[in-house]
């Protein structure tokens, strides 16, 4: 007996694929990859979220109060965007994805912005059901910002935490609008074309994306989260 | 045959005692040691000392005022609920997310037992974490000395409405697990409750009472000073928020996989059960009416909590008339004597003057809440009586003391004028003007102190709008006319003229042209 036969496949294998089709591989592992982070669910939902910022323009939820107040509602829909998106990263295959996954900062990369411009999309198009405070400009910095505390959430809690980073901010932001803060740390309390609030969200965006690109969800700790 | 009764008889051993408690400790103490609430805690502790506690310390230290916005408006709440619900769902969803709900489903306990397990260990990690937080804050304000004595009914309400957030947050992570469901059951919580605050500040009557943020016309700032604070709103709201609870987890055990026939018809009774308590206690709610001690519910009043509380007051010395406060306004003594002391010098000696200054409970009233409440001058001799709980106290809400002591200026002198609760006669108008401007707020400034946010409406009532239409307008017209020329008068002269026809004002008989 030998073993000289035993590299050829056995009769009626199926053909392995030929490497001259790498674009299609790459696109069969980010759509994996999107799936095993349920993306498709979350950009449903940020189109659902985007509608009910438009419902909520259109009747005019936010019944009383001032400017500040005026934001609170439209906030606590950009809040909720941003904590999908954050609970994105939450991934199930932990450490053998790791050990595996050379292109995993890539897609983590990917995913984030292109979900962050979903939901920027989505937003944008439910500003149109009527004023909206600040106007799309205030709507984008303040959702770039708050993803941007979702995604560092999610690298020093872990994905299935990360939603109360924006949650936390949405709060602080609360209070602040309450007591007429001007600091640039809370953006949506700045005016649109502030630099000073859009260097900061823009900032702490960054800040997130990179974080979540190098580390992941989970933080260099890789801890499961909590049952 | 007699071999069966010769046979001995067999003792059936002792039953033992079934297992049941023992397990469900056991499955509740097994929960409590792997739920996932206590991760969250420190991060709701450092939003429970953001926003509720730090904004609370600028107010000055009166139970009512401190906890004003955080337990009136609900701020407590805001800082648990929704974190709760987020972390609930998480944990409701953890059989489904996992893919084993199949597999808990053959075990011999009911899945219902198993997730109402689940959910109690939530509920106890949350409620207690609320009940330490709120406690170690309470402690902190007695420490302070804050007066007046703490809203234990809202504490309840704010349980209650720990646990309602709880529940519902469990219910969506049990009926929709995915990754999803945990910010979802957030994000809802947040939006509940900004809408129900945002809610209560165009309802302040009918079913929005119900709502658990809703604090306009319904936290009165004297609760817990001259009276207790009425229960009936947070029993309601209590009931409404416990009904919500019931309902959550009575819905867990209706799908096939919850358990048996019995145990899910049962489910589908305390699901009902709790949709009726929450339904009462909106009809309940839309059944409050503001009285004068706060907002009562006439199926839920009880008497006894109308009855006041009895004080020992403190007392300071005005111009050498005696001014008395409840102990609780001990630090706005010195502000009340001050602001006083030019208008008791304006009407010392005078016939129907006050002789003794005495502060009075303040009254509420739909149209006007805590501002409606007008000083008065009764009794022999006369006592001035000072509801000082409607005025901006310096502190309180951005409250300054200069502002503060015009008020006091303003509605003392209305009362000595017999003006009442209205705008008075033009004469009245006419003397409070002079009197005003003699302790020392000039005329200029007279339409701003009418105008000030927190006084009655007679006193916008008396200022016209400036010519652009913005309020207020100058000092001009008949009535400042007629001041100017009783204020040009020497003091003695003016004192006399007032003492001579004083009772004559009082009674609105004299006209502006009978003024010197």
């Amino acid at each position: 007996m030998t073993a000289a036969g035993v590299h050829r496949p056995p009769p009626g294998a199926a053909q392995a694929r030929p490497a001259s089709w790498p674009a299609l591989a790459s696109l069969r592992l980010a759509w994996l990859y999107l799936v095993s982070r349920r993306a498709p669910a979350a950009v449903g939902l940020l189109a659902a979220l985007g509608a009910l910022l438009w419902a909520a323009l259109h009747w005019n939820w936010s019944v009383a109060g001032g400017g500040a107040a005026q934001q609170l509602v439209p906030l606590v829909i950009e809040t909720g965007a941003a904590a999908v998106i954050a609970v994105t990263t939450y991934g199930p295959f932990g450490d053998t994805e790791r050990a595996t996954g050379r292109w995993l900062p890539w897609l983590r990369l990917g995913t984030a912005v292109l979900l962050t411009a979903a939901a920027a999309g989505a937003l944008a198009a439910g500003a149109s059901g009527g004023h909206l405070s600040g106007g799309s400009l205030a709507m984008l910095r303040n959702l770039a910002g708050m993803t941007g505390t979702g995604l560092l959430a999610a690298a020093a809690l872990g994905g299935a935490f990360a939603w109360t980073g924006p949650m936390a901010y949405w709060l602080v932001t609360e209070g602040a609008l309450a007591g007429s803060w001007t600091t640039p740390w809370i953006w949506p309390a700045r005016p649109p074309h502030d630099l000073g609030g859009a260097l900061c969200a823009c900032g702490v965006f960054a800040a997130g994306i990179v974080a979540v690109t190098l580390l992941g969800a989970g933080g260099p700790s890789r801890r499961s989260a909590p049952e | 045959m007699t071999a069966a009764t010769s046979a001995p008889v067999r003792h059936q051993p002792p039953r033992a005692p079934r297992p049941v408690p023992l397990t469900a400790a056991r499955l509740l103490r097994l929960e409590l040691r792997r739920n996932p609430m206590p991760w969250i805690l420190p991060l709701i502790a450092a939003a429970f000392w953001f926003d509720s506690y730090r904004p609370s310390t600028t107010q000055p230290p009166i139970w009512a005022l401190r906890t004003f916005w955080n337990m009136g408006q609900g701020h407590t709440i805001i800082d648990f609920g929704p974190f709760v619900a987020g972390v609930a769902a998480w944990a409701g969803s953890r059989d489904g997310r996992r893919g084993i709900a199949d597999l808990v489903t053959a075990t011999a306990r009911p899945r219902w037992a198993a997730q109402l397990a689940t959910w109690a260990a939530t509920a106890i990690w949350a409620v207690g974490a609320y009940l330490v937080f709120v406690a170690v804050m309470f402690g902190v304000y007695a420490h302070q000395g804050v007066q007046g004595s703490p809203p234990w009914w809202w504490v309840a309400v704010g349980a209650a409405a720990v646990t309602a957030f709880c529940a519902a947050g469990f219910a969506v992570g049990a009926l929709f697990p995915s990754r999803f469901a945990a910010p979802l059951a957030a994000f809802g919580g947040f939006l509940a409750l900004v809408m129900s605050s945002q809610t209560g500040f165009s309802h302040t009557s009918g079913w929005a009472l119900i709502l658990p943020t809703n604090s306009n016309g319904n936290y009165q700032p004297l609760s817990g000073i001259f009276y207790p604070y009425l229960p009936d709103l947070p029993i309601a709201r209590v009931m409404f928020l416990a009904g919500i609870a019931v309902a959550a987890l009575g819905l867990l055990g209706l799908p096939a996989g919850a358990g048996g026939r019995w145990l899910r018809r049962t489910a589908a009774i305390v699901t009902l059960a709790g949709v009726a308590a929450a339904g009462t206690a909106v009809g309940l709610a839309g059944t409050a009416r503001l009285g004068p001690h706060g907002m009562v519910i006439p199926a839920l009043h009880d008497a006894a909590s109308d009855q006041p509380i009895r004080y020992t007051p403190v007392c300071g010395q005005s111009a050498g008339v005696p001014v008395c406060l409840n102990p609780a306004y001990r630090q706005f003594l010195p502000a009340v004597t001050a602001a006083l002391r030019p208008v008791l010098g304006e009407v010392a000696g005078l016939p129907g003057g006050p002789a003794r200054v005495t502060q009075v409970a303040g009254t509420y009233s739909n149209g006007e809440g805590a501002a409606g409440a007008p000083m008065t001058i009764s009794g022999r001799p006369p006592v001035l009586r000072v509801p000082l709980g409607s005025l901006n106290l310096p502190g309180s809400f951005g409250g300054l003391r200069a502002p503060f002591a015009e008020q006091l200026k303003l509605l003392s002198l209305h009362a000595v004028t017999g003006a009442g609760a209205g705008p008075g006669t033009p004469a009245q108008q006419a003397v409070q003007a002079a009197l005003l401007q003699g302790a020392g707020v000039p005329f200029a400034a007279q339409p701003g102190v009418l105008s000030m946010v927190g006084l009655p409406s007679w006193a916008r009532a008396t200022v016209a709008p400036s010519m652009s239409g913005h309020w207020p307008g100058p000092a001009t017209g008949p009535v400042y006319a007629a001041a100017r020329r009783l204020a040009k008068l020497p003091s003695a002269a003016r004192h006399a003229w007032l003492a001579a026809h004083l009772g004559a004002l009082r009674s609105g008989q004299l006209t502006l042209a009978q003024l010197p």
